[in-house]
């Protein structure tokens, strides 16, 4: 039954379709929640007591390192349903997926290290957290470089799924890092299970950034894979009707 | 909640400081997606032109 749902909801055409449905909706409506979020974070909020301004990069800081481990779960997800289901469009995911979760942790680590020069007197330390960060953005290079050396898109798939399913051991290894070690890096302030140890009026504007950046990198995800599907499957007649 | 933290411009611009660090975060950010965004829909718009040449 998963498999049927899968296949039906699963095939490039469809997906495409669905796309240019909803990507104008998807993208105007996150952009501008992310502008006034912004906004209101940098310009609106109260200066902090301890950090003084330099909190505010937490606005830019916090929605890319979210996003930085989310989509790498999200690659994880999509390679153990390429190898279980064999959907194609899942495998065309992972390859789409991996330039910009590089991107999401490139800016988690330059963001982290310029507000850490205020802050910790330092711009880079190698503690726990940012280490495996690090480690997490080097895996995202890696896996972008190992599937473009190969011709044979299948093989590629097939190697980057299960390098990805072995590498997902590294994120709960960054969430946890700051309860596991000491380390430079505050621990969690939002958390699933505790309220927050945030005041409402910081908190507010930093869900409304991580909502809007979420939506942002959706929609690139969205117009990623279009372009690895019209790449992979620009022989087919539909591609061609399509165009 | 929506009170302006700063008393003028070149304060919110200066932030005592921390403005340097702030922005350049910023314009890192807004930068990268900028990019990405451009850089997949020239993709996307090469790749389309191709195609129609083969058609």
């Amino acid at each position: 039954m998963i498999k049927k749902f899968i296949h039906q909801f699963a095939s490039p055409k469809t997906f495409l379709l669905q796309v240019d449905k909803f990507y104008g909706l998807i993208f105007f409506t996150s952009l501008c929640i992310y502008i006034f979020s912004i906004i209101w974070g940098l310009l609106f909020t109260p200066e902090d007591f301890v950090q003084g301004n330099s909190f505010r990069i937490m606005y830019l800081h916090v929605p890319a390192s979210f996003l930085s481990q989310s989509l790498y779960i999200a690659m994880a997800v999509s390679s153990a349903t390429y190898l279980i289901w064999r959907v194609k469009l899942a495998a065309y995911f992972v390859i789409a997926i991996a330039p910009i979760g590089a991107m999401t942790t490139f800016i988690a680590l330059v963001s982290g290290s310029i507000w850490g020069i205020p802050t910790w007197g330092t711009w880079w330390q190698w503690d726990a957290r940012i280490t495996s960060t690090l480690i997490l953005f080097i895996m995202y290079l890696g896996l972008i470089s190992l599937h473009n050396s190969f011709s044979n898109y299948e093989k590629a798939d097939k190697l980057l799924s299960w390098l990805v399913i072995v590498g997902a051991v590294n994120i709960p290894i960054i969430k946890k890092s700051v309860d596991w070690w000491t380390t430079l890096h505050q621990s969690a302030s939002i958390t699933l299970t505790n309220k927050p140890s945030i005041d409402p009026v910081m908190l507010y504007p930093l869900i409304g950034t991580i909502i809007g950046f979420f939506g942002l990198i959706i929609c690139l995800i969205l117009i990623s894979s279009k372009n690895q599907i019209f790449i992979r499957e620009k022989n087919k007649s539909w591609v061609k009707d399509y165009v | 909640m929506f009170n302006f933290a700063f008393n003028s411009f070149y304060e919110a611009i200066y932030m005592n400081g921390h403005g340097i660090y702030v922005w350049s975060v910023l314009i890192i950010v807004l930068f990268s997606l900028l990019v990405f965004f451009t850089v997949y829909q020239y993709k996307i718009k090469k790749i389309k032109e191709k195609l129609d040449e083969f058609n």
